[in-house]
This record gives structure tokens, C-alpha cells and sequence, in this order.
């Protein structure tokens, strides 16, 4: 096939890409630069005033830490717990691997509402632990679980471990088995062979998880608009009233933007830290 | 030794993957009025609740319509741009992947608002259902690209030029040899596809036009106001539709890849 | 039956020098022909010009006198064999033997007729049910001949179909590719980096270094009377010697067997000579011949080799049947009939 035809194979995902994604990443960009309107989504003229609002302000420079505070503990907490699961699914002679897949998959399956749902179940002053504890006559009133960040933390690391274990399961998978033996022949003992040969090889997959589970866990809405309730706000449920309930669309674009940014930021130096050069 | 404690820690974080969703199908039996686990004595009564609920069943209605629609467009979008980066991309292979990844890559929050921007500018708005289904066909095309360039991965291009040196032209080319050898995949990525549609929230809460909620927003709104273990029932029937089907592909799909 | 011409034939690859650099070359009808050379020689993209997977820049192929090189792979009419056979993996053993004849229309019964004339030929009509993956590397590879063959094509192209297969069934295969060609009597080219397998196989050896022809003739001719010291290493063991000329017998070149004719630069200048290792008899020392000493011995069974060395200096290798019990170290005497010397040409 010639040049032209199979570029026509390109031809509607680039039209999908550039016309219902890049434009509109240019345009949200421009309108968060807009005057607020007056019964329009947004006026005329254009300002900064948005921006200064928002850096102005405490609660907002506040609340964009705590959210990044938010996906930083997350990302670290699944990946602590993620981590022995990913090197365990890894092993092909796992008994029940199938089984053990399907249970880190599982969650991608049943929603993220549902699953923030069940975390309400669990999580509430009256339900499943705080009850349990009570019965068992360990605690007097409830432990505070709900509407704070302790409990948005638990519920978003529930939520993005499958999206920290894949990476790193697959990373892991791709390391070739002699040179673990290869180690060991050259006198290193099992934890050593982990530390100096088995989690640096890993580490493009751990680099992955990582920025994945941040970046997610920084946007996501449902997760903290549960959990937290009225009490605790992430930025993310913030930009959503904003377009929501309160109709300030160029003043949702600034802080989503300001968000995006400080997590693209983030990002951009956590890949420069982890580097590898041998990649 | 060692090897036992990490087997305990495995299943562990097992049991925290799963205990949200078993809470979830125990509290939907309750016989009680309120969200209460473990359970006031068992009873179906909030699955006939909801049976009888048109919000909720319009809601999974708009649901599977879009999930419906938005895969059928992401296989065929999806397919071809991964026909094109596995086989003619050429240097600019890792441009095209990064741009068919990006809508995963960028933050859902902010895609959603740029799209919403994007609509009224153009005098759409959120009037039509046009807005939902192009962000769900976004959301849902780097799953499918990835599926079928995985299996275009695996496809050995002398199959292709085999069936040329036997007088087959492209169009024979891509029917008889290329589309039955990446099968699995394009059904793996509608698979995956239509699951992430089912539960893509933040676009379609910001894109819907009126009347249009889809499941994932209808029950967090009645999560915001009510406690009643009907949202449990409605999670409960949606999780296990959801794994009949995948499971169902699985075994269709996992007994023709057996034959070769 | 088909006779292939190419001629001045060229292919460049956007901005790098020629990969296929103007080669002419005759393949008469119904013969067996190797292209053979390193990786990188441009073996390989002369036989996908041949079958059109590739274009040509500049010169022709012709099939009996009509230029096929702008005629698509798919109407082209060959049969290709290919390094990892390429069966189609969703395919029975049937179906893939029956494909090309579908794309040609053929009707059913024909086909059915066809595949089962195939089968028998391949000596597969017990697995025709089985899918490529149930079967073994030498019955996919008689597959592959036979899906290949059964459109009857105007020439058959195999690209170094032997290379995954183990040792054992590649000598095997060597005698069943053979045969079958000369019963269907197809015209054949081979591309192989073995050259015991262009050896064997070949009616006509193509060496090819850096995109040329380097030498082109029967495997005997290849072997016997290489023009340069590449294609003489390349086909074979090969002693070289740089001998000078010998001043005392004129048209002579001086070696430690003798003064050997050979077509002379002036006096003073050196000829490069070549000699087969299984040229050169061994003999205890003090037999008639040059005396030298046994350096390395490396005893192969049917076959030793020995590395020896002249007093001068000068290394030689022999291959012999193990006659003597030699060790290293040990004192030996060298013979060899001076007709076996061949002079190359100088390689610029």
C-alpha cells in the first residue's frame, strides 16, 4: 500500500484526536482566561482574575496541597501494598494465578462508584468496622473514618492498587529469570538479589504505576465526593461545582488547569528523579 | 519462610480488594430499611424496589446505549490507527502512540471540561447526546488501541506477504488472513471498551444533556441523598452482569484461540 | 517451466548505497539456484524484487523474456517459501494448501482435487486436518513447499526455509527439497547463508558479497575454481598464500612445495594462491615432500584437521582422513600435486 492509503488508516483517530481533544485542550485553555458571564458560560473580555482568585486565596493554595497531599500518600500506599502482590502474580508457577489476576483486576470491573459505595459501608461512623470494633468493645465511639482525608486515602488506594500492580506485575514478568540465578550464583542472597537486581529492573514498571495512580488519583471526583461529603473537598470536587452547581465555568477551567499543572509539574520531576539510564 | 508471609500479605490485599464489594452484595439482601452491614435478615425486597424504579433501569438503559454505541466506534477508529502504528508508523511510532494514549493520559477532569467548552463554543452544547458519546468514544480508544496493537504485535507481516505471493489482493489480505488472526484482540479491547464506557463518571457528569444520567451518575446522585439498600441491589445486579459477560467472552474467545 | 533473467538489476533504499548493486544474471529453465552469501549481501532483496515484495530501482526481471518488475506480488505468479514458513495460523494444514487456489477461482472440486494431489506430494495427507501449530518444524516446512507449490507458480522462491530447523532434519529436508523440485522440475531460487546447503542443493551457486555477483557456476566450479580469496573462504576451508614470484623458474611462483605456474605480474610483485586443505597429503617425516611441524590437532571422527606449521614460519591447514596417528609437536612431511593450486584475482 502506498504512503497515502495507509495513512488514511490514521485518518479518523487523528480527526477524533485533534478535533474533540487538542482544540478543545486549546480552547478550555484560552476560556480560563475568560470574564465571568451573566446568564452565559462565560462573558466576553479577558482577565487573569481568575488565577489571582485562586493563588489569592487560602483555602484555595490549601485545598490543591491537600489534594496533592492526597495522591502523593496514595500513590506511596499502594504502592507498599502493591508491591509484593505485583512480584507474586509475577511467578509462573503461581498456584490459582488465574484466580489471584482476576481478584486484582476485579475492582476495574464493578465501578468506581460502587466501590466507593462499599467503602461508605465499611467506613461510617455507623458501619462495618466501626460497629464490629464496638461489639468487640475495643473502641467507645466511632473511630473517625469518613468525611476526612484518612478516609478518601483508603478508599482511592482500594481503588488505583490494580492500576499500581499491573505495571510493575508486567515489568516483572519481563525480567528474564537467570539473571536472578545469575545473582545468586555470584554469591548474593535472596534479599540482595531483590534489592540490587529484581526491583531495579522493576523499576520502569513501578515508575509507571506510579505516575498513573498520581495523576488519576489527583482528577478523580467520585472517590473524595463520597467519602469526604461536605467536610473535605479535593480540588477536583471543587472544579466540579464550580461547573455545576455554581455555573463559573472560567473559573473551574483556571482551577483545573492550576491542578493539571501543579500535578503535571509533579510529575515531570518524580520521572526526572527516577530516571534510569540504562532504559 | 519467607515465602509464607508473603503469601499471607498477598491475600491480604486480596481481601481488601475485594471486602468493598462483598459489603456491597451483603448489604443488598438486607431485609432492613437502612444501609446496615452485617445485614437485618435477608431479603430480595430492594432487588423488586428497583425492579420498579424507572429511574434507575432508564439510567442502565442510557448506559448500555452509550457503552453500546461509543465501542462500536472505538473498534473501528481503534483498529485501524493500531493497523496503522504497528505497520506504517515507521518513526513516527511512538508519536502515534502517545496521541492514541492520551485521552488516559490527561486528566478525565480536565478533558471533561475542555470538551464541555469545546461544545458550547461550537453551538452544541450539552443539548443533544452528541457531547457524552464522543467523550465516551475518547475515553474508551486507548483501550481498544492497545488490545489490537498487542495482537498486531504478534501478527508475523509474512503472513500477509505469504497470502500476496498466493494471489491475494489487500482487501482478501485484510479479510481472510489479518482480522481473524487479530479477533481476539479487537474483542478483548470492545470488552475492555465497554466496561470502561459502563463506568466512565466525571465526562458524563459534566457532558449529559438532561434526561440522560447514566448508571454511575443516577447512583451517585440517590448516594448523596438516600441510604436505603436499593443502590447495593442496583450495584449488585451491574457487578454480576458485568462478570457474566466477561467471563462468557472469556471462555468464547479462550476456546478459539485453543484451535491455534 | 520458466527461464529467469535478471539484468542490470538495482535496488536502493532511500539514501543509502545499493543494497542489490546492478546484478546480471541467467537462470535457465527447470534449474536449481542458490544465492549465497553473509547477512547484509543483498541475497534476500534480490529474491523479494524476484517475488515483488520489493520494487526495483532500476534494471529488470524477466520470467521467459517478459519483464515482470512492475507486476504486483499477487499477480505475479511465484511460489514463496519463507525463513519461519508464514503458515497461516487459523488455517488447517488443508486450508492453507487451498488458499492460492481460492484466490484463483479454482473451482471446489479442482481444489479438492489439487490440495489432495499436494498432500500425498508433501507426504501429508494424514495431518491435512491438523493446524499449523500442532505439527512438528520439518512437516510445517513441507507444508509451507506445499502451499507454495500446489498454484503451480512459474518459479519457486525459498528464503532460507532450513535456517530454524535442528541439523539432523536439515540434511533431511536438503534431500526432500532436492528431489521434489526435480520431479516437479520447477525453477528454483534458494537463498541460504550455508553453503553446504548451496553445495548440495544447487545446480547453479550465486555468490554475493556487498550487493554484487561475485561468482556465479556449479557448485564444483565454486568450489574448485574460486576467482577470489571471499568466495574460495566463503564456499570452503581455504589456505591463501601470498607467494612472491620465483626468480629462477620465469611464470613460476615460489611456495614452500615448488615453483606453480602461474599467469605472472612482473618479477619481484606476489600472486595470492589458494589451496584446499584436502589437497595437501601428511606423511611421517622423512617421506618425500616438505618437511613441517603439527601445531594443532583437531580429530572430528570421519575426518582431522591440522594446523602446521612450515620452518619458515608460514601456517598451513590439512584435512584428512585420520590415516596416521599424529600428535602435536610431531615432525611430518607435506606433498601436494601443484595442479591444485588455484591463483585469485586480486580483490579491490
Amino acid at each position: 500500500m502506498s504512503q497515502r492509503k495507509t495513512f488514511l488508516l490514521l485518518l479518523p483517530a487523528g480527526v477524533l484526536l485533534v478535533v474533540f481533544l487538542a482544540i478543545p485542550y486549546v480552547s478550555v485553555f484560552i476560556s480560563a482566561f475568560r470574564e465571568p458571564g451573566q446568564g452565559t458560560p462565560y462573558g466576553e473580555g479577558y482577565t487573569i482574575a481568575n488565577f489571582t482568585r485562586i493563588l489569592g486565596d487560602w483555602f484555595y493554595v490549601k485545598q490543591a496541597l491537600n489534594t496533592m497531599l492526597i495522591g502523593a500518600v496514595t500513590t506511596l500506599a499502594t504502592l507498599v501494598i502493591g508491591l509484593p502482590v505485583a512480584f507474586q502474580l509475577a511467578r509462573p508457577d503461581l498456584k490459582l494465578r488465574g484466580l489471584f489476576y482476576g481478584i486484582v483486576l476485579s475492582p476495574l470491573l464493578v465501578g468506581i462508584v460502587i466501590r466507593s459505595y462499599g467503602w461508605t459501608i465499611l467506613l461510617g461512623n455507623n458501619g462495618v468496622i466501626n460497629r464490629t470494633l464496638r461489639e468487640w468493645g475495643w473502641i467507645d465511639g466511632p473511630l473517625p473514618l469518613m468525611y476526612n482525608t484518612l478516609g478518601i486515602v483508603i478508599a482511592l488506594t482500594h481503588v488505583f492498587l490494580p492500576f499500581m500492580i499491573l505495571p510493575i506485575m508486567s515489568a516483572v514478568q519481563g525480567i528474564d529469570p537467570s539473571v536472578g540465578s545469575a545473582a545468586r550464583s555470584l554469591g548474593a542472597k535472596r534479599p540482595t538479589v531483590i534489592r540490587r537486581v529484581l526491583l531495579p529492573l522493576a523499576m520502569p514498571g513501578i515508575q509507571s504505576g506510579c505516575i498513573l495512580v498520581f495523576v488519576l488519583a489527583l482528577s478523580s471526583y467520585v472517590t473524595p465526593a463520597l467519602i469526604g461529603g461536605l467536610r473535605v473537598k479535593t480540588t477536583a470536587v471543587t472544579v466540579v461545582d464550580a461547573m455545576i452547581d455554581t455555573f463559573q465555568w472560567p473559573f473551574g477551567a483556571a482551577l483545573a488547569l492550576t491542578l493539571s499543572v501543579l500535578g503535571g509539574g509533579s510529575v515531570l520531576i518524580f520521572a526526572r528523579l527516577t530516571r534510569m539510564k540504562w532504559k | 519462610m519467607g515465602r509464607n508471609v508473603l503469601n499471607i500479605y498477598c491475600l491480604a490485599v486480596y481481601a481488601f480488594l475485594l471486602a468493598p464489594i462483598f459489603v456491597v452484595v451483603g448489604a443488598s439482601f438486607n431485609a432492613g430499611e437502612f444501609l446496615t452491614f452485617p445485614p437485618q435478615g435477608l431479603s430480595l425486597r430492594w432487588y423488586f424496589t428497583f425492579f420498579e424504579n424507572e429511574v434507575f433501569l432508564r439510567a442502565i438503559g442510557t448506559s448500555l446505549w452509550i457503552a453500546a454505541v461509543a465501542t462500536f466506534f472505538s473498534v473501528i477508529i481503534g483498529t485501524m490507527a493500531a493497523i496503522h502504528y504497528v505497520n506504517f508508523a515507521g518513526r513516527y511510532k511512538e508519536a502515534v502512540r502517545v496521541a492514541a494514549l492520551s485521552p488516559l493520559l490527561l486528566p478525565e477532569i480536565l478533558t471533561a471540561i475542555a470538551l464541555l467548552f469545546f461544545l458550547y463554543d461550537i453551538g452544541i452544547g450539552t443539548t443533544t447526546m452528541f457531547g457524552l458519546l464522543v467523550g465516551h468514544v475518547l475515553m474508551t480508544l486507548p483501550f481498544v488501541f492497545m488490545n489490537v496493537s498487542a495482537s498486531l504485535e504478534a501478527y508475523d507481516t509474512d503472513w500477509s506477504m505469504a497470502a500476496r505471493s498466493l494471489g491475494a489482493r489487500p482487501f482478501t489480505r485484510f479479510r481472510r488472513i489479518m482480522l481473524p488472526l487479530i479477533k481476539p484482540g479487537m474483542i478483548g479491547g470492545a470488552l475492555f471498551s465497554f466496561v470502561i464506557s459502563f463506568d466512565i463518571f466525571t465526562i458524563s457528569l459534566l457532558l449529559k444533556s438532561i434526561g440522560t444520567a447514566t448508571l454511575p451518575i443516577q447512583l451517585f446522585d440517590y448516594l448523596k441523598t438516600n441510604y436505603t439498600p436499593e443502590a447495593a441491589a442496583v450495584s449488585t445486579l451491574s457487578i454480576v452482569a458485568t462478570i457474566t459477560v466477561v467471563v462468557i467472552v472469556e471462555k468464547v474467545i479462550g476456546l478459539k484461540m485453543h484451535k491455534f | 517451466m520458466t527461464e529467469v533473467r535478471l539484468n542490470r538489476l538495482t535496488k536502493i533504499y532511500s539514501g543509502g548505497k545499493p543494497a542489490v548493486d546492478s546484478i546480471t544474471l541467467d537462470i535457465p529453465s527447470g534449474q536449481f539456484v542458490s544465492l549465497l552469501g553473509p547477512s547484509g549481501c543483498g541475497k534476500t532483496t534480490t529474491l523479494k524484487m524476484l517475488a515483488g515484495f520489493e520494487d526495483v530501482t532500476s534494471g529488470e526481471i524477466a520470467f521467459d523474456g517478459e519483464d515482470v518488475g512492475r507486476v504486483p506480488a499477487e499477480d505475479r505468479d511465484i511460489g514463496m517459501v519463507f525463513q519461519n514458513y508464514a503458515l497461516f495460523p487459523h488455517m488447517t494444514v488443508q486450508q492453507n494448501l487451498a488458499f492460492g487456489l481460492e484466490m484463483r477461482k479454482v473451482s471446489k472440486a479442482e481444489i479438492k482435487r489439487r490440495v489432495q494431489a499436494t498432500l500425498e506430494m508433501v507426504q501429508l495427507d494424514h495431518l491435512a486436518d491438523r493446524y499449523p501449530a500442532q505439527l512438528s518444524g520439518g512437516q510445517q516446512q513441507r507444508v509451507a513447499i506445499g502451499r507454495a507449490l500446489t498454484i503451480e507458480p512459474r518459479i519457486l522462491l525459498l528464503d532460507e526455509p532450513l535456517a530454524n530447523l535442528d541439523a539432523k532434519l536439515r540434511e533431511e529436508m536438503r534431500v526432500f527439497i532436492r528431489d521434489l523440485q526435480k520431479r516437479v522440475g520447477i525453477t528454483t531460487v534458494y537463498v541460504t547463508h550455508d553453503q553446504a546447503e548451496a553445495m548440495t542443493m544447487s545446480d547453479l551457486v550465486v555468490v554475493m558479497f556487498d550487493g554484487h555477483i561475485a561468482q556465479a557456476g556449479a557448485p564444483r566450479e565454486i568450489y574448485e575454481t574460486p576467482k577470489t580469496a571471499k568466495v574460495a573462504g566463503f564456499v570452503g576451508q581455504v589456505n591463501l598464500i601470498e607467494a612472491p614470484m620465483d626468480p629462477a623458474t620465469p611464470g613460476h611462483a615460489a611456495t614452500p612445495f615448488g615453483p606453480v605456474p602461474v599467469t605472472a605480474p612482473g618479477v619481484g610483485e606476489t600472486v595470492t594462491l589458494a589451496l584446499r586443505p584436502e589437497a595437501i597429503d601428511i606423511a611421517p617425516a622423512g617421506a618425500p615432500g616438505t618437511p613441517a611441524t603439527i601445531e594443532r590437532v583437531q580429530y572430528s571422527g570421519a575426518i582431522v584437521d591440522y594446523t602446521l606449521r612450515f620452518a619458515d614460519g608460514t601456517a598451513m591447514e590439512v584435512k584428512t582422513i585420520p590415516r596416521h596417528p599424529f600428535a602435536t609437536g610431531d615432525a611430518v612431511s607435506l606433498s601436494v600435486d601443484l595442479a591444485r593450486f588455484r591463483q585469485l584475482e586480486r580483490e579491490y
